[in-house]
């Protein structure tokens, strides 16, 4: 009985996770070291889901990807396919949810790098993405790990936004929230104690582990 | 054999970017510069704020300049009318910045290895060898940046730099973190290290000794122009025009009068508010108002009147007041007109020297420069 949902959820998490730090990286480094039209705006509408209500950015999701949906149509009519009420919805959801927080920290994390110590990788004929590979990325790496972390956590935690586009199937899509949710509402008590006491742990351990990852990272002063 | 550096700029610099090339003063400046380096070392030399480290920065491509031109030999790296602006990283030029800026999360022999291009592990391992031990810092290979003395850390960026093998290297007062004894070894280091690479060196300092010891040719920069060059000694000797007398860090400029011309002595006699100076012959005419320098260090200081002596100019004053900093003594003497005299620490003594002791001033005519 918890099984399932643990596999869901750890499915969701790590493809979650390794997209919100994919992507997340790459937009942080845009944002914070190009200059581009609309860039705020583009900060502004990454960042809604941190302060939209999930169920609200659940709904957007269904208005851009379901099957009537902005993209969810076309692709739909030229697949047959659906993204509704399938795990990699849920990962979408979480996706979405996880980006503002590894965003923010990693943004932060790549302005705090003193400019100098990339154009000396410059003046040493080393190209921009060699440059922010063995200079920036190395020198962020603390708010970099933090936002991944941070991430995690929140996509693990996500509920609102997943209920809404990829349901709550057990052993589909049904994560580890979603089923202490379920297990409440059925008054199975010993079930949500389990799975709220696993959760939890992960947490704790996720916490712990960045805390000693930050400190014995700090060899040289930042 | 090395190629010529050729540079002709111009370049404003707003608020916002004297900002970010770390000037501290806020006021408009511009760079309008027209030279080509000689082979070997080229100081560029003059005042804070003339625009020296503004120079090195727009060679190396982290400024733009508005318009003209920067090419090494046939290489061109910067021309706005053919809008060619090379990114820093096709430049080939090195930049050995004023506190090393080595990357702190690797150790030196990492921070040298980044430097070097296309090569195998042991090609490489052996080339970051050499280098370190070129410039006395292989015991120091394992160590992290923030474990490096000034010297050290310094020395590890020349390595980084030329492990490049940048076809020019600019260096922004390379030694201003360094301590005295390490800045001598230093300065041999960076002169052996610009013989083996035979490449033009630009090296930034306002310091005259680093200039002499280093220079073979010197660009001296005043408000963003070069005002003159030569070799080290002579532009300091000789300073020609007003600007250039300042530039080059004369500490005594007073206003005067050419009263009169001995050409057959070799002599023109300036009037200055409260003193006469003879200078070296100058075919300006008689009541030119003219501006004199006199560096401190080039007067010398003595308790009784000589007669028989080679400096034309004896003046009698009394010290209004003695200057002791760790580095120098300086006295302001009053003789109709205030001069400052460098002297050292042990002259002080041995002539019993006191606030209101009375002195003669020994100037040579050669070391008075005349700038109309």
């Amino acid at each position: 009985m918890i099984w399932p949902a643990l596999k869901v959820s750890l499915l969701v998490v790590s493809c979650a996770t390794a997209l919100t730090a994919a992507l997340g990286l790459a937009l942080a480094f845009l944002l914070a070291r190009r200059n581009f039209r609309g860039k705020e705006l583009l900060d502004a509408v990454l960042t809604m889901p941190l302060v939209l209500p999930p169920t609200v950015t659940g709904y957007y999701l269904i208005l851009l990807l379901g099957r009537r949906g902005l993209f969810g149509a076309p692709l739909y009519s030229w697949t047959g396919w659906t993204l509704t009420f399938t795990w990699p919805a849920a990962v979408c959801a979480a996706t979405v949810v996880a980006l503002p927080l590894m965003l923010k920290t990693s943004r932060a994390a790549i302005e705090s790098v003193e400019p100098k110590y990339e154009l000396a990788s410059y003046t040493l004929g080393k190209g921009e993405l060699a440059t922010f590979l063995r200079v920036t990325l190395p020198l962020a790496r603390r708010g970099i790990l933090a936002g991944i972390v941070l991430s995690a956590a929140r996509a693990l935690g996500e509920f609102g936004a997943t209920l809404m586009i990829a349901g709550n199937i057990p052993g589909r899509t049904q994560t580890m929230p979603l089923a202490i949710y379920e297990a409440v509402l059925s008054g199975d008590d010993r079930r949500a104690q389990l799975l709220a006491a696993i959760l939890t742990l992960i947490s704790v351990t996720a916490l712990y582990l960045t805390n000693r990852l930050s400190r014995t990272s700090g060899a040289y002063a930042a | 054999m090395t190629d010529t550096l050729n540079v002709r700029i111009k370049l404003r610099l707003t608020d916002d970017r004297s900002r970010r090339s770390g000037r501290a003063a806020a006021a408009p400046f511009a760079l309008d510069l027209d030279f080509a380096t000689r082979p070997g070392i080229n100081i560029i030399f003059g005042p804070s704020g003339a625009g020296k480290t503004s120079t090195l920065r727009a060679i190396a491509g982290l400024i733009a300049p508005d318009e003209g031109r920067i090419a090494h030999g046939e290489r061109v790296l910067f021309d706005s009318a053919a809008r060619i602006n090379l990114a820093i990283q096709a430049r080939r030029v090195g930049f050995v910045f004023q506190d090393a800026t080595l990357f702190p999360h690797l150790t030196a022999a990492q921070n040298v290895a980044y430097g070097v291009h296309r090569a195998d592990a042991p090609t490489k391992a052996a080339r970051v060898d050499e280098l370190l031990a070129l410039f006395h810092v292989a015991h120091a290979a394992r160590r992290y940046p923030h474990e490096l003395s000034g010297g050290e850390g310094q020395r590890v960026a020349l390595a980084r730099a030329l492990a490049a093998r940048p076809a020019v290297l600019l260096l922004d007062e390379p030694l201003s973190a360094v301590d005295a004894p390490t800045r001598a070894l230093l300065l041999d280091e960076i002169d052996a290290a610009q013989r083996a690479a035979c490449i033009p060196f630009l090296y930034v300092t306002h310091s005259h000794a680093e200039a002499v010891r280093l220079g073979a040719h010197l660009l001296l920069l005043h408000a963003g122009r070069v005002v003159q060059q030569g070799r080290p000694l002579d532009v300091f000797n000789a300073p020609q025009g007003a600007s250039a007398v300042r530039a080059v860090g004369t500490e005594n400029l007073l206003g005067g009068r050419i009263v009169e011309q001995r050409p057959a002595d070799g002599v023109t006699v300036i009037e200055l508010a409260g003193a006469r100076l003879e200078a070296a012959y100058n075919a300006l005419p008689i009541g030119t108002q003219v501006t004199v320098g006199v560096r401190a260090e080039d007067i010398i200081v003595a308790r009784q009147r000589l007669t028989e002596t080679s400096a034309r100019n004896v003046l009698a004053g009394t010290i209004r007041r003695i200057m002791r900093t760790p580095e120098q003594t300086e006295l302001i003497v009053d003789c109709g007109v205030e001069l400052k005299v460098s002297i050292t620490a042990g002259t002080l003594a041995v002539l019993d020297l006191h606030e209101g002791t009375e002195v003669f001033l020994l100037i040579k005519a050669r070391a008075v420069h005349l700038a109309s």
